[in-house]
Formats: structure tokens, C-alpha cells, sequence
């Protein structure tokens, strides 16, 4: 039988584990007990007392005062939550705190939104007994950091910054530092908030009950208009956030402590990084290219201009001579519509999406191994794992949430693998850093695989109940050599051996990859190696295991999942299967072309070889990010029509025939699908700045103009439209995505799916595969002229080009592209820290400033693409993807030098 | 004259050397412990009656006994040497005249808990005891009596000596692990205990200088033998360590159940009150423990004589009664000011509270604020309500015991002395600036 306990003499059943102040809060609501220490998101601390509440043993028996928020609930005890001398408690601690505090509540900034304030008001303090004594008023303001404020003559030591800064983010930047009265808080080595190591997650400001740490937005305590539920655009986490609107503008965010996803935490992008959606450079008109300059046009005459132009170039030279590129920064909706249009309106399968340059290997892989392309498992199982392997990823800064989390795995002493040619921040934290040279994953996935066999670790039963092919792949990779599989991948065997043991012994096993994975020559044969590690090992299809992408951008899942690639339909069924065609034609009530389509690389080649004529890019900055910066150019420039919709003048649009001016997450409706498969809606804090429209609007005006009747954008009934033939969305409707949205796939009666292949595979037994590691074409063209690697990466604060966050307060934190190096290849070169180097490949070369660190490996280089002044992808490479045709971004075969003429540094 | 289980070689030439140590039969413990099950030696722990010498009096068998014992998880013994409390300084005369004692202790303990590494935490202003206990570590380490198979055993023990950097608070159990793990020494939450999740996480117990001593002499002899000694529940013998306006300050080590008035007044230990003054008042067990006056402190309620041991000194509870705490033995003469004791009382707990908890972070500097207030002459009677209200919002209200330490030296100088406050409000101009006080520094005591 359950056990029980009274509350002010009323008995409640009690939960296990529960402390008393969550089980009388589960039964009597949030406010009966006060509490400031105290936070949704943050393990119970027990500093400031005031939710102190008596318990006795028996009735009416002798009472001991208990601090109920983390003190477990005794079975059978009485917890009277308001005797007298607990009332008179709470009333002492607020009046000996109060003594210590400033009584300017009517200028403090979060007035009327202060937890200390309302705990006093509760408990009833009205005057302060105590005569004037020492304090802690004078404190500074530090106003340093473009985001983070403190004011410590605010501070009540309570510690929740403390706490979220080290429990949530993981950073370790606060600490309390002096004792008793003397106790004041610190930013590392005592000083300010921008030269801290903060990474200005914002969650200690969002925890702290006062004002004493707060943000430049003001965030905790705006009075707003209303607050609006959204997702964020900057990741595949789908962190979701509350934005707070006053007067038709954003004011700030907060992240909902009820999100599943992300609990009440955001990193600096969702949180901070939102004013760009306003500003000044925004396009605000359609503009057409007129005699070699883009001039302003009404939308009329814009859509009058495309549509004749699509008109005329789909007549003259067929449909397959026009392409779209969708955008994973966009709705479902909108990349529904996308395909819809390039497929029922213009009548070709030449529709691709930015997931072509990072995960389109993890989607074929995945579904070459389990039959789904998809995260098998949730984020949420982080909670359930022994073991993580992190395989090209670097959480903390391209998905910090999710970062903080795996890094918090990896601080309570968990095992963490990871695999990176970097040391990257998790990998400073981790048991093993495999840390192989860059292009040699297959290499070291063989290794861990055969290590996995000849240590007999494999799951037996699993392999054989669930699986097909292991036979062939266990005497295939039984013949790999060690020795020569180490020289290749620079890794000691003897650790790849370790590490092997250690994900295969573990109970439950958790794998994530990122774009060091998929952006190679052999990515996709990469992602079904790591496939083979979750069968082989059996950690696949139940809670805390699986193959787990991270998504690099915040809707990479749902632009595949809306159709938005050659090959595959709307719901990933054949686009070049007459069968399903019918279904599509049924659907779209057209004619739907069964014709190889084009994927982006192939669309630039088709291009310059003067077969395709007109492109039409959703939000697509292709000059800037896809490789080959000048080959790029010379595709947009040999075409008849390139329409843009963009939010800003990119490097891309700058080449347009016309400009959509589109409207930010911020201003539209719909729905993303996060890393794990979960649907959520987007929904507009405010409309579309004057003159803008969202971009799902601006399809169905275009398909409307090009004659075909789509119904006007609206979120609902997109989603209904879209059920009806994605099967995994079928119980998708608008309203029964909730607060926390659904994970696909969703049954008809809305039940959702956290966990994949549980009973069987999708594609029935799960299949493994075996390749052999084959030195990139890139190296072995250009490795002995071009020695150095260089391989890309992000950093914390930008967002792939950075058209967004170069335009918020982000830039003052990370100001410009950096060249890691390492100090024997810098000195070798002469070079220091600041200098510009030069950096050459087969392609040109760019100049960057030289950043001397031991992050990366001799022979190693490393940088971003985040800022147009270094547009890094000049020197990025043509070579791609055998299957996918990923671009490989990560391994780029250079020379360095110190840098010459006007980048030279100046003395 | 009383037994001597830990003192009785104290005095031996050399006594600080292994060699000396060991002809005095020293390390003969360990090996007959190493011949007996881990089992067997918590046995006779238990049976030992042997209650912790760090203050709370928590049975040592008992505690030990509570150990989890995970599968693969290591275990620690950590021993408390931090030493700080006003008044209290036998931890520190031990380690330093007879450092041998302590790792023997601390071996055979280890051993009974199962744990191969094991600490002693000292206070970091006892630098020259630590430089000592460690040079007694290399002795013993060189002599094959820590390290792997210690006496060819079998058992692998290493031991640390780790100094504090100046908190009375790391000598509070959680705070001392979290600063033996190099963080700031917060107290912890419990639960979890330490014997559950101690030292990086990992089941751990945490014993008195004292306690881990008093182990040798009770495997030695036997628990059933060591708790003939003593009175009651308070078996064996005990340190106190006397100070004050006596004859003869001094650790001194009695047996349990001493009466009070023979332990000050006979030669054998503190020699009566000097200058032939009268007795005012006496602390018991450290600064934390509350005050009695000369009346109580001598006589139970009862009038039967009270005893230096844990029942009869805390007889009565707090309205008449106190505690044996950690054995400082305060002893303060007629021309004493309570007043102006407990003002350094209580300056101490304010510049030592760690800060976590409201209460104890500000309810410590107001007691101190206020008393300073009625000792410059400017006190009102509702200030005396307000320390007393302060105090009963402090106790037991907090995360860990220096919270209560704080309250009750105020809660029973005001309860027994209320007289005195109220003088001092009403006729300021009579406060003397030249009054006894016990001036809490550093290690020794000083009286003004
Ligand atoms: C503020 C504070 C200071 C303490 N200082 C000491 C100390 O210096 N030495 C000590 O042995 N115990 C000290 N204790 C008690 C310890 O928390 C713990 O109870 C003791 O070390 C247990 O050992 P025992 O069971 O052998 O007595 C202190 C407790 C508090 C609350
Ligand atoms: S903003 Fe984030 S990283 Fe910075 S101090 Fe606060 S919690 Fe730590
Ligand atoms: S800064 Fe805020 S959260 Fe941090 S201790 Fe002070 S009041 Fe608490
Ligand atoms: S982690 Fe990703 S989704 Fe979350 S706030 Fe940051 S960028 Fe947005
Ligand atoms: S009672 Fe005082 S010393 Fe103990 S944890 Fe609380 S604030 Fe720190
Ligand atoms: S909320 Fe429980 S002690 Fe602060």
C-alpha cells in the first residue's frame, strides 16, 4: 500500500523520493509554503529556510522545524505547514535578510516581479526591527557584457546562480566566495561579466529570485503585452522559448521551465539573439534586378516578373531546367509548400534543402541500416544512459542545451566518449578522446567494431533476433589491421580498444554525431558504421540507447521529412516509384514528374554547364556556405533567374534576379521538428515587418499566380493537408500539439513515439554494413602540395553565416573568424597569436587571424565561417559525399603562411 | 588517580618516534586487528560503548556499522583533526606529542571499514602538527606499517594528511568532505549521510582525533574491558581540555564520571579557581555548549552532584543542564562579564558561519551587533528580547550545528544571566571595561 502523511491534519498519498515541499505542493498548489532558494530546474539547496514547516512523529506531538524542500516526506508524520512559530520563522528570516537588502523596490527593475518581494509580502513583514548596521548597498553594477548585468547590493545568497550556472550550464563561472556575512558572489577570477568565462546562457539570470543578476532585456521581470510560446531557430535542440511582446515589438525571452525540451534553459542565440528580427537591414520591399541594379518593386509586380520569367524558362527549355532549394531554417509548412510548388507547379523533382550540407548521410544512412532516418531515441533519455560516444560533434557550442546536458553526463563521471580531431570542450571532460585525424572516421569505427568482435562483447541475441548480415560484416572487419587502421586514424589502438570495451559493456549506450560525421567523402558509409555499433552492441530500441544525430539546424528534420529532396516525397516515400507517384498526383491533384531531380551540388554543375536556368532558394545562403565559394558564384551567375527570399541582403542575394523580403521565426506561424522527432509550433510573437510576408505565404501567392489554387497559409490547415500524406504525421493536428508538440511517428489517435524500433525495424531486421576506409580525394590530390588540414567547425555564439546573429549584441561577445593552430606548426611558421595567416588550397585562399592553441593537433587547422570578411569556403572543397553528396567541409587540404600586403599585421 | 588509556605514554621521551613508540608496545594493535575480521574489530567497537569525542556523541560501533557497502565502491575513513572550536585543544596535544597513536587508529579503523585510502584532516593553522603527523606518515610508511600489505597482511592502506585553510567550519563533518575535495566547505543537505555518500560521493565515515585514538586501546584490551571504565553510557576515558581562571589550564584525560566540582577543585586536575576567586560560571564543552552558572554547573536540580560525563552534564536539558560536547572545559571566576564573554562568543560564529543559510548568515552578525550595542552602553531592553528571538529563529532551523553552536551561548547566558544584560541596559555607566572575558583566538586560550 502506498504510505501516506498529513498535511495540516489532512492525510495525502505520498510518491516515492518526494520531499516534503513537492508533496504539498503536489496537493495544495505552488504557493502555500514560500520559498526563494528554491528553483523548478535546480537540485534542492536548503540556504534560505523560509520554507521551513514543522513535522511531528506523532499527533500533536513535539514538532521539529523541517526545511521542507529537501528534506524527505517521513511516512506517517504530520506536516503542519503554518503553526505560529513557523509563521514567525518565515517573518524572521525575510525581516533579517530585509536587513541587508536596499528598500528601493519602487526603482528596483524587477519590481512587482520579485520573488523577494512577494515572499515578504506573504509572510508579512512590514518593518525591519533591526537598528542600521553594516551592509553590502554600495556594491557596482556591472553593466560589462552586452547581455549580463549584476547588481550584488541585490543579492539575498541564495545561490541559484550558483546552482544554474554549475547544475544547468555546466560553466562553473559563479561562485560564492567570502564567508558568513562576508559571502558575496564571484565571476571566475573575480571579475566582470564580459571578461568572465561566462557563455551568457542567461540561466542565472533567469534564476536568480532579484535583480542582482539580470539581463540588458530585462527579461524576468517585463511587463508585457503577452507572451508568446515558440521554438527557437538557431538548432536542432528546438529549445522552446517564451517571448514577451510590448507594443508590437519583442522585448525579450525566457525559456518555459515546463519545456520538455529544454526545461527553462536556453543558450545566448534563443535567448539573447532575437534583434536582428528588427533591424535596420532587414529588406522591407521586393526588389527586381533591373539594368543591373535590384530596384524596389511592389509584390505584384514581383510575382507578375517571376512567374512570367518561370513561365517562359519552363516553356523554352522544360521543368528540369528549373530547381528550388528549401530551407531547414523554415516551417514544415513552408518546405512542404516548396516541394509542393517545384513539384505540382513547376513539374520536376529538382528540389533540395540546406540538409543536403549536413545531414543528408545521416538520413540515407539510417534508413540504409534501420530503415527510418532519424534519431532512433529522445534527449530525454540522457537521464537513462551509462555511456555516451560523441562522434564530430561539438555540443557545447553548436547545440549548447543539449551540449549542457552531455556535459553534465560527462562531470558526474560518467562514460563519455568522444571522437573528434579536436579537443573540444566535451572532450576535455571526457574518459576517452579518440583524437583522429580528420577524414579517418570510418577508419576508427572499423576498430572500435573490431575490437567489439574479438573481445566477443557483441549482443548475440540481439544480432541474431533483430538483425541481418552479420556474418559477412563480423569476417570482413575481422580482417582489418589494427596496426595500419592506427597509423591511418593517429589514434593508439590501445584506447580505441578501451573505449570499444567501454561502450560495448555498458548497459545502456548512447551515440550522437554531428557534422564531423556527415560532412566527408565517406559520411554516409560513416553513419551506417555507427549503426553497426548501436546493433552490434544491441543499443537499439529501448530507453538511454540509439543513434542520435544532432541536427545543425532547427528544422533539418522536417525539410527531409516535408519532401524536400529529390528522391523522396513528402514522407520520405520514392519520389521515383510510379505506385507512390499516383498517390502524389492523387494528392496534389497534378501531374507529378518521375524524372531523376537534381541535388544542390549537381544544380551548381548544371548550372555552369548552362542546364539550368532558374533556381529559386527559400533563405538559402549558398555563396557563403556551400564550399567553393568562387564555383558557387560562377552557378548563380550563369543563370537566366535567381530568386531569393531573404530576410537580409546575403552574399547569395546580392547575385538574385529578385528578392522576397521574408519574414524571421519570430513573425510566422507553423511548425519545426527538432532532433528527436518532435513536432512543435512556431508561433508569431509579431507580424511580418511592414512590406514582409512569411515565406509560406509568399508560396502559395506564387503557386496561385502560377495557376494552381492553394488554399492561404495557415497553420492548421497546412497540418491537415500535410497528415493526409505523410503517414508518420497522421494524428498531427494543430491544437493537439500542446505546449511540447508530439514526436513523430504520431497514430491516428495522436499517441507519439519517444523511442524507435522498439519492437521491430522499420525496414524489418536491421542491416549491417561494412566499408573499408578510403583516403579522402581531396588528401590524396592535393595532400603532399597542400600538407595541412583544416577542417570547420562553429563557435557558441554564430549561426552558420551569421546573417542573424552578426546583427544582435552576439558580435561584441565573438567579433571574427579564428584559425586554430597548434604552437609547433604556428613557431614553425613564425607566426603568433593575432597574426593573419594566409590559408591556400587548390581553390584560393583566405586570410585569418591565428587564434595558437593546442585544441587542435600538429597539422591541424581549424576555423569557422560565421563572418562574410573571411568567406572561408573560397577554399572548401569540390569533393563530396559518395552517396549523399554532402559536401566534405571537413577536410581541406592547405598551406599557411603569415599573411602578406594588406593583411599584414600592422606594428 | 584515574586511568590512562591514551596519556599513559605521553610523557616517555620520544614518544613522537616510531621507534619509541614502538617499544612501548605501539603498532602491536594494529597487527593483532589485522589478525581479527573487519567484523569482529566493529564488534568490539560497539561493545566498546564509545561515543564520538567530536562533540555530537554519536555511538562510534554504531556509525561505523552504517557504512553502505556497495559493490565496487570505495569506502573512507576521514578523520576530523580540524579542531577550532573556543576552548577546545586535546586533539591538537595529542597529535603533536603522540602522532603514532592517530595512525595506528586510524589503520585499524580503515581496516575494520574496509578502506584502502584514507585522510586525516587537519587545521590549516596547525601547520607544525601536521609537518609532524606527517613525518610520523614517512616513518610509518617506511617501516611497512601503511602502504601495499601492510605487515605482510595483505591489506593495502594508504593515509593523507590534508590541511584545512583556516574555517571552523570545515570541522563540521559535510563541510570538511566538501573541502577535502577542494571545493568551499558548505555543509551539505543531508540526506544523503556520509555514510551513504560521503567523500566523492562514496560512502564515508568521519571520526573525531579522539575517537579514532580511543580504537587502539579498545581492540587492545577488549570493548567489553574499556566499557567497565567510565559511568553509564559514557564508557572509557576522556579528554577534556581546561581552561580559564583555574591553577592548572591543561588537557587532562579522566574518566567518565569525574564529579564536576573534583575535576576543578582537586590538584589532580585543575586545581581550583586562581587568585582563591569565587566560581561564576563554567562552559563544559566548548564554546558551543550553553553556560551554566556556578550553582547548576556543580549540582543537578537534584542536588546530587553533577559528573563529568554525557548523561549527568546534560541532566536537566537546556534549562538547567548542558552538554560534554567536545571537552572544552571553561572555567570563569566571579569578576567574569557573561555580557561581554558571549559578545566574543559570538563575534567567533559570526565571522565563521559559512553564509549558506539566512539565519546563521545574518541572525549570527545581528547577535554580535547587538551585544556589541549593550556593551558600548547604548542597549535596550527590547535588544535583549531580540537576541533571544534571534537565537530561537537559528536553532535547529538550519543546515548544519553551527547554526545551534551560535544560539546557545546567547539562549543560556540570557536564561541564566538575564541580571547581568539588564544591568548593563539600565546602568550603563557601570559597565566595567576592565571585566574577565574569554578572548577567542587562535590555539591557545587567552583570558584578558
Ligand atoms: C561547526 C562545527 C564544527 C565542528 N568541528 C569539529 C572538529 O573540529 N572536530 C571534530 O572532531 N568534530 C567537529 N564537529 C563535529 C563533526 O561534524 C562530526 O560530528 C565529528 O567529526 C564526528 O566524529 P565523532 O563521531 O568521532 O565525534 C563540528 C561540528 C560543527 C557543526
Ligand atoms: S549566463 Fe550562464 S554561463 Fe554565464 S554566469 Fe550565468 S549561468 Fe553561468
Ligand atoms: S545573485 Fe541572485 S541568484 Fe545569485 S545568490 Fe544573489 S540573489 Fe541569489
Ligand atoms: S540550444 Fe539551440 S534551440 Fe536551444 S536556444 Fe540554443 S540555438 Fe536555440
Ligand atoms: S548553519 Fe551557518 S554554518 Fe551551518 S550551513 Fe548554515 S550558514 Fe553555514
Ligand atoms: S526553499 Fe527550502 S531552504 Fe530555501
Amino acid at each position: 500500500m502506498a504510505s501516506t502523511a498529513y498535511i495540516n491534519d489532512i492525510n495525502y498519498t505520498i510518491q516515492d523520493g518526494e520531499t516534503i515541499l513537492s508533496f504539498v505542493r503536489r496537493n495544495l498548489g505552488k504557493e502555500l509554503v514560500p520559498t526563494l532558494c528554491d528553483a523548478p530546474n535546480l537540485d534542492p539547496f536548503g540556504s534560505c529556510r523560509v520554507c521551513s514547516v514543522d513535522v511531528a512523529l506523532v499527533k500533536d506531538g513535539p514538532a521539529k522545524s523541517q526545511a521542507s524542500c529537501h528534506t524527505p516526506v517521513i511516512p506517517n508524520s504530520y506536516i503542519y505547514t503554518h503553526s505560529d512559530r513557523i509563521v514567525k520563522l518565515r517573518k524572521n528570516i525575510i525581516e533579517l535578510v530585509l536587513t541587508d537588502h536596499p528598500l528601493d523596490c519602487l526603482t528596483c527593475e524587477v519590481n512587482n516581479n520579485c520573488e523577494l518581494q512577494s515572499v515578504a509580502a506573504k509572510v508579512g513583514v512590514r518593518n525591519v526591527r533591526y537598528p542600521e548596521g553594516k551592509n553590502h548597498l554600495d556594491r557596482k553594477k556591472d553593466l560589462s557584457h552586452p547581455y549580463m548585468t549584476s547588481d550584488f547590493s541585490k543579492c539575498i545568497n541564495c545561490f541559484r546562480c550558483v546552482r544554474a550556472c554549475d547544475e544547468v550550464q555546466g560553466e562553473f563561472v559563479l561562485t560564492m566566495a567570502g564567508r558568513g556575512f562576508d559571502s558575496h558572489i564571484v565571476k571566475s577570477y573575480n571579475n566582470s561579466f564580459f571578461e568572465s568565462d561566462c557563455v551568457s546562457c542567461g540561466a542565472c539570470a533567469q534564476a536568480c529570485p532579484t535583480s542582482a543578476i539580470s539581463d540588458v532585456f530585462e527579461s524576468k521581470s517585463i511587463v508585457a503585452d503577452k507572451k508568446v510560446r515558440t521554438v527557437c531557430t538557431y538548432c536542432g535542440v528546438g529549445c522552446n522559448l517564451e517571448v514577451s511582446v510590448l507594443n508590437g515589438k519583442v522585448k525579450s525571452i525566457q525559456a518555459p521551465y515546463n519545456a520538455e525540451v529544454n526545461q527553462g534553459h536556453t543558450c545566448l542565440k534563443g535567448r539573447f539573439a532575437f534583434s536582428f528580427y528588427n533591424h535596420p537591414d532587414r529588406i522591407r520591399t521586393p526588389l527586381i534586378r533591373r539594368n543591373g541594379n535590384l530596384e524596389p518593386a511592389t509584390w505584384d509586380e514581383a510575382y507578375d516578373f517571376i512567374a512570367d520569367k518561370l513561365t517562359e524558362i519552363r516553356q523554352k527549355y522544360g521543368p528540369d531546367s528549373i530547381a528550388g532549394i528549401s530551407s531547414a531554417r523554415c516551417t514544415n509548412e513552408e518546405n512542404y509548400l516548396m516541394q509542393k510548388f517545384i513539384r505540382a507547379v513547376i513539374g520536376t523533382n529538382n528540389i533540395d534543402c540546406c540538409a543536403r550540407v549536413c545531414h543528408s548521410p545521416t538520413a540515407l544512412g539510417m534508413q540504409k541500416a534501420f530503415g527510418t532516418g532519424a534519431a532512433t531515441n529522445s534527449i530525454e533519455d540522457l537521464k537513462y544512459t551509462d555511456c555516451i560516444l560523441v562522434i564530430g560533434a561539438n555540443p557545447t557550442d553548436a547545440h549548447p542545451v543539449t551540449g549542457a546536458k552531455l556535459k553534465q553526463h560527462a562531470l558526474k563521471g560518467k562514460t563519455t566518449i568522444v571522437v573528434d580531431p579536436r579537443r573540444t570542450e566535451l572532450a576535455k571532460f571526457a574518459t576517452y578522446h579518440l583524437q583522429l585525424k580528420p577524414g579517418t572516421n570510418v577508419a576508427l569505427l572499423n576498430m572500435m567494431l573490431y575490437y567489439i568482435i574479438t573481445e566477443k562483447l557483441e549482443a548475440k541475441e540481439f544480432i541474431s533476433n533483430r538483425t541481418e548480415g552479420f556474418d559477412d560484416f563480423c569476417s570482413h572487419i575481422l580482417k582489418l589491421d589494427m596496426v595500419e587502421m592506427e597509423k591511418i586514424t593517429g589514434v593508439d589502438k590501445e584506447l580505441v580498444r578501451k573505449a570499444a570495451i567501454a561502450y560495448a559493456t555498458a548497459p545502456n549506450a548512447m551515440s550522437f554525431h554531428g557534422l564531423g560525421v556527415t560532412e566527408h567523402t565517406q559520411g554516409t558509409f560513416t553513419v551506417m558504421l555507427i549503426s553497426d555499433l548501436a546493433m552490434i552492441t544491441g543499443n537499439i530500441g529501448r530507453k538511454g540507447v540509439g543513434v542520435n544525430p544532432l541536427r545543425g539546424q532547427n528544422n533539418v528534420q522536417g525539410a527531409a521529412d516535408m519532401g524536400c529532396q529529390p528522391h523522396q516525397g513528402a514522407g520520405y516515400m520514392n519520389a521515383y516509384d510510379p505506385e507512390i507517384n499516383k498517390l502524389y498526383e492523387d494528392y496534389y491533384k497534378r501531374s507529378i514528374p518521375l524524372g531523376k531531380g537534381l541535388k544542390i551540388p549537381e544544380m551548381f554543375d548544371a548550372s555552369i554547364a548552362g542546364e539550368l536556368k532558374a533556381l529559386w532558394l527559400m533563405g538559402e545562403d549558398v555563396v557563403q556556405t556551400d564550399p567553393n565559394t568562387n564555383k558557387v558564384i560562377a552557378a548563380m551567375d550563369n543563370l537566366e533567374l535567381l530568386v531569393v527570399q531573404e530576410l537580409f541582403l546575403t552574399e547569395t542575394a546580392k547575385y538574385a534576379t529578385v528578392i522576397l523580403p521574408g519574414a524571421s521565426f519570430l513573425e510566422k506561424s507553423g511548425t519545426y521538428t527538432n532532433g528527436e522527432r518532435r513536432i512543435q509550433k512556431v508561433q508569431n510573437a509579431v507580424d511580418p515587418l511592414p512590406g514582409t510576408k512569411s515565406d509560406g505565404e509568399i508560396m502559395v501567392d506564387i503557386m496561385n499566380r502560377m495557376g494552381y489554387a492553394q488554399e492561404p497559409y495557415d497553420p492548421e490547415t497546412m497540418l491537415k493537408e500535410i497528415s493526409g500524406i505523410v503517414p508518420f504525421f497522421k494524428g498531427v493536428t494543430w491544437n493537439n500539439l500542446g505546449d511540447n508538440g508530439k514526436q513523430w511517428p504520431v497514430r491516428e489517435d495522436g499517441t507519439d513515439t519517444e523511442i524507435l524500433h522498439t519492437e521491430s525495424f522499420t525496414r524489418g531486421l536491421a542491416k549491417f554494413h561494412y566499408f573499408d576506409f578510403k583516403e579522402s580525394a581531396e588528401i590524396e590530390k592535393n595532400g603532399k602540395e597542400y600538407p595541412y588540414i583544416i577542417t570547420t567547425n562553429r563557435e557558441l555564439e554564430h549561426y552558420n553565416s551569421g546573417t542573424m546573429t552578426r546583427r544582435t549584441g552576439n558580435v561584441k561577445i565573438l567579433t571574427e573568424d579564428v584559425l586554430m593552430i597548434h604552437p609547433d606548426d604556428a613557431a614553425r611558421h613564425l607566426i603568433n597569436d593575432g597574426d593573419m595567416v594566409c590559408v591556400e588550397s587548390e581553390r584560393g585562399k583566405v586570410d585569418i587571424k591565428a587564434k595558437i592553441t593546442d585544441e587542435v593537433k600538429e597539422g591541424i587547422l581549424s576555423t569557422t565561417f560565421h563572418f562574410p570578411e573571411v568567406m572561408l569556403n573560397i577554399i572548401t572543397s569540390d569533393e563530396h559525399d559518395s552517396e549523399a553528396l554532402c559536401p566534405e567541409y571537413k577536410v581541406v587540404a592547405v598551406n599557411i603562411r603569415k599573411s602578406k600586403g594588406q593583411y599584414k599585421v600592422k606594428q | 588517580m584515574g586511568r590512562k588509556l591514551l596519556t599513559e605514554n605521553i610523557n616517555v621521551p620520544g614518544i613522537q618516534s616510531l621507534s619509541v613508540y614502538r617499544q612501548q608496545g605501539g603498532y602491536e594493535t594494529l597487527k593483532k586487528a589485522l589478525g581479527m575480521t573487519s567484523d569482529a574489530i566493529v564488534e568490539e567497537v560497539k561493545k566498546s560503548g564509545l561515543r564520538g569525542r567530536g562533540g555530537a556523541g554519536f555511538p562510534t560501533g554504531m556509525k561505523w556499522s552504517f557504512l553502505a557497502k556497495p559493490e565496487g565502491v570505495p569506502r573512507h575513513l576521514v578523520c576530523n583533526a580540524d579542531e577550532s572550536e573556543p576552548g577546545t585543544f586535546k586533539d591538537r596535544y595529542m597529535m603533536e606529542r603522540i602522532p603514532h597513536l592517530l595512525i595506528e587508529g586510524m589503520a585499524i579503523g580503515s581496516f575494520a571499514l574496509g578502506a584502502h585510502s584514507s585522510y586525516i584532516y587537519i587545521r590549516g593553522e596547525m601547520m607544525y602538527v601536521f609537518h609532524i603527523l606527517q613525518r610520523a606518515i614517512d616513518e610509518a610508511y617506511e617501516a611497512g606499517l601503511l602502504g601495499k600489505n601492510i605487515m605482510g597482511s595483505g591489506y593495502d592502506f594508504d593515509l593523507y594528511v590534508h590541511c584545512g585553510a583556516g574555517a571552523y567550519i570545515c570541522g563540521e563533518e559535510t563541510a570538511l568532505i566538501e573541502s577535502l575535495e577542494g571545493k568551499r566547505g558548505n555543509p551539505r543537505i543531508k540526506p544523503p549521510f556520509p555514510a551513504i555518500k560521503g567523500l566523492w560521493e562514496r560512502p564515508t565515515v568521519v571520526n573525531n582525533v579522539e575517537s579514532i585514538m580511543a580504537v587502539v586501546p579498545i581492540i587492545k584490551m577488549g570493548g567489553d574491558e574499556y566499557a567497565k571504565i567510565g559511568i553509564g553510557k559514557s564508557t572509557g576515558t576522556k579528554l577534556i581540555s581546561a581552561c580559564g581562571h583555574i591553577n592548572k589550564p591543561g588537557v587532562y584525560e579522566i574518566e567518565l564520571g569525574v564529579p564536576v566540582e573534583e575535576f576543578i577543585y582537586s590538584d589532580e586536575y585543575c586545581g581550583g579557581i586562581r587568585n582563591g576567586k569565587e566560581l561564576k560560571a563554567v562552559v563544559a564543552g566548548g564554546s558551543s555548549v550553553p553556560v551554566l552558572p556556578k550553582d547548576l554547573i556543580l549540582k543537578l536540580a537534584n542536588g546530587e552532584p553533577r559528573l563529568m560525563s554525557y548523561e549527568s552534564l546534560s541532566e536537566g536539558g537546556f534549562a538547567t543542564g548542558t552538554m560534554l560536547g567536545s571537552g572544552g572545559f571553561i572555567v570563569m571566576d566571579e569578576d567574569t562579564s557573561i555580557v561581554k564573554n558571549l559578545w566574543t562568543f559570538t563575534r567567533f560564529y559570526h565571522h565563521e558561519s559559512c553564509g549558506q543559510c539566512s539565519p546563521c548568515r545574518e541572525g549570527t552578525g545581528w547577535m554580535e551587533k547587538l551585544l556589541h550595542k549593550i556593551l558600548d552602553g547604548h542597549g535596550t531592553l527590547s535588544d535583549v528580547d531580540l537576541l533571544w528571538e534571534i537565537q530561537s529563529k537559528i536553532e535547529g532551523k538550519t543546515i548544519c550545528p553551527l547554526g545551534d553552536a551560535a544560539a546557545w551561548p546567547v539562549a543560556s547566558a540570557i536564561r541564566h544571566f538575564r541580571h547581568e544584560f539588564e544591568e548593563y541596559v539600565k546602568n550603563p555607566q557601570n559597565i566595567k571595561k576592565d571585566h574577565h572575558y574569554y578572548r577567542v583566538n587562535n590555539i591557545s586560550p587567552e583570558f584578558a
